[in-house]
């Protein structure tokens, strides 16, 4: 596994989330009540419930990685950050791609089926800014040594470095699915 | 960069006519700057150090009291002016934040030089006193929409007046500058065809 310079990453990161913010800002939150609750021509997730899924992580991952940084003490820019076998493997398990395989949503990040579809849209945006205010903290903290357990157990805790890295991955994923129901 | 000055001299002539050698004096001043999405630029209780002219992107003032309640005053976006300005001009502790709400480049000019040059320039304060006054019939009309206008017309009057908003802003800080909760707004998002 290769190393990255962390500022490196975090830009990235940022500018990853910048897209999610534009797609979501210039598309998403200007659709009808009824195209955002319709569901896919398979029967699969409406638009809102893709965003109501990524909600539940938001609402897991940022008092968690919050409260990671808060903890640790400050450490300097120009530092390293090399991704574990383990945290490196989950990103590319979320990366959207021509192959997607379909994955069975774990238990309490499966979608509701009565939504607010604008509020949704809503709560999602204002993750991304948390999460974005959280990338500009991390600069100043070390994502290596700084560990978020993950959503499905605490058993397995993985690097913020990684975290941040797989749950962009993740959105991007789940924006791709919601864009087949445009 | 030279389109953002240009930008920024045509502003300052259509507001009050400068000749070219006070024209290019004043420009001599500005500064490029960037900034990304949601940076504070002004904090409450700390002075507006600086001027801005917006190139790119969409900034807010707003109020924040002690419960987290905010109140969204202003919205600039490209080509117009922006800071704290009563803070700015009044050199008081801003009761205000001003922040991006998208990435944004600006041109910006230090308090300090502006209020040097004011005093040196008539022409140049003659101008000041006219974008003010611009300023303060657009807070005066807009306190009119707040009291008078329903929420549906509200909205429709801030989509003719930036017709692209609702795409590049996100929709709570609209609903909140509108003052507009978040069920109605969503309500004239499904009623009106954008």
């Amino acid at each position: 596994m290769n190393s990255i310079n962390k500022s490196t990453l975090l830009l990235q990161l940022e500018q990853r989330i910048e897209l999610q913010l534009k797609t979501v800002t210039s598309v998403y939150q200007n659709l009808t009540d009824e195209v955002l609750l319709k569901p896919s021509s398979k029967g699969g997730w409406s638009i809102a419930q893709c965003f109501d899924h990524l909600n539940s992580y938001g609402d897991f991952y940022l008092p968690a990685i919050a409260n990671g940084l808060n903890k640790a003490p400050f450490s300097s820019r120009n530092t390293a950050f090399k991704s574990t076998w383990l945290g490196n493997y989950f990103t590319s398990l979320m990366e959207p791609g021509q192959k997607m395989k379909k994955m069975k949503a774990f238990k309490n990040h499966v979608p509701k089926s009565n939504l607010n579809p604008h509020e949704v849209i809503s709560i999602f945006i204002t993750q991304l800014e948390e999460f974005l205010s959280l990338i500009k903290a991390a600069n100043d903290k070390d994502i290596n040594t700084i560990k978020i357990p993950i959503s499905l157990t605490n058993l397995i805790r993985l690097k913020l470095g990684d975290v941040f890295q797989f749950i962009l991955a993740h959105n991007d994923r789940h924006i791709t699915q919601a864009q087949r129901n445009l | 960069m030279e389109t953002a000055y240009t930008k920024l001299k045509d502003m300052l002539l259509a507001v009050h006519p400068l000749t070219e050698e006070e024209c290019i004096t004043f420009l001599s001043i500005w500064k490029p700057f960037t900034a990304k999405r949601k940076e504070i630029l002004t904090v409450i209780g700390e002075e507006e150090r600086y001027l801005y002219f917006v190139e790119e992107g969409v900034q807010r003032v707003f109020y924040m009291d002690e419960q987290d309640r905010e109140a969204t005053l202003i919205f600039t976006y490209a080509p117009s002016f922006g800071g704290v300005l009563d803070a700015l001009m009044l050199q008081q502790p801003s009761r205000y934040f001003y922040e991006t709400l998208t990435p944004s480049k600006f041109l910006r000019t230090t308090n300090t030089e502006l209020q040097t040059m004011i005093q040196s320039m008539p022409n140049l304060a003659l101008l000041i006193n006219k974008g003010l006054s611009n300023a303060l019939a657009g807070v005066l009309e807009r306190q009119v929409e707040l009291q008078c206008f329903t929420s549906e017309q509200k909205f429709v009057k801030l989509l003719q007046r930036s017709p692209h908003i609702l795409q590049l802003v996100p929709h709570k800080y609209l609903a909140n500058y509108l003052g507009i909760d978040a069920t109605n707004f969503s309500k004239l998002i499904n009623k009106i065809k954008i």
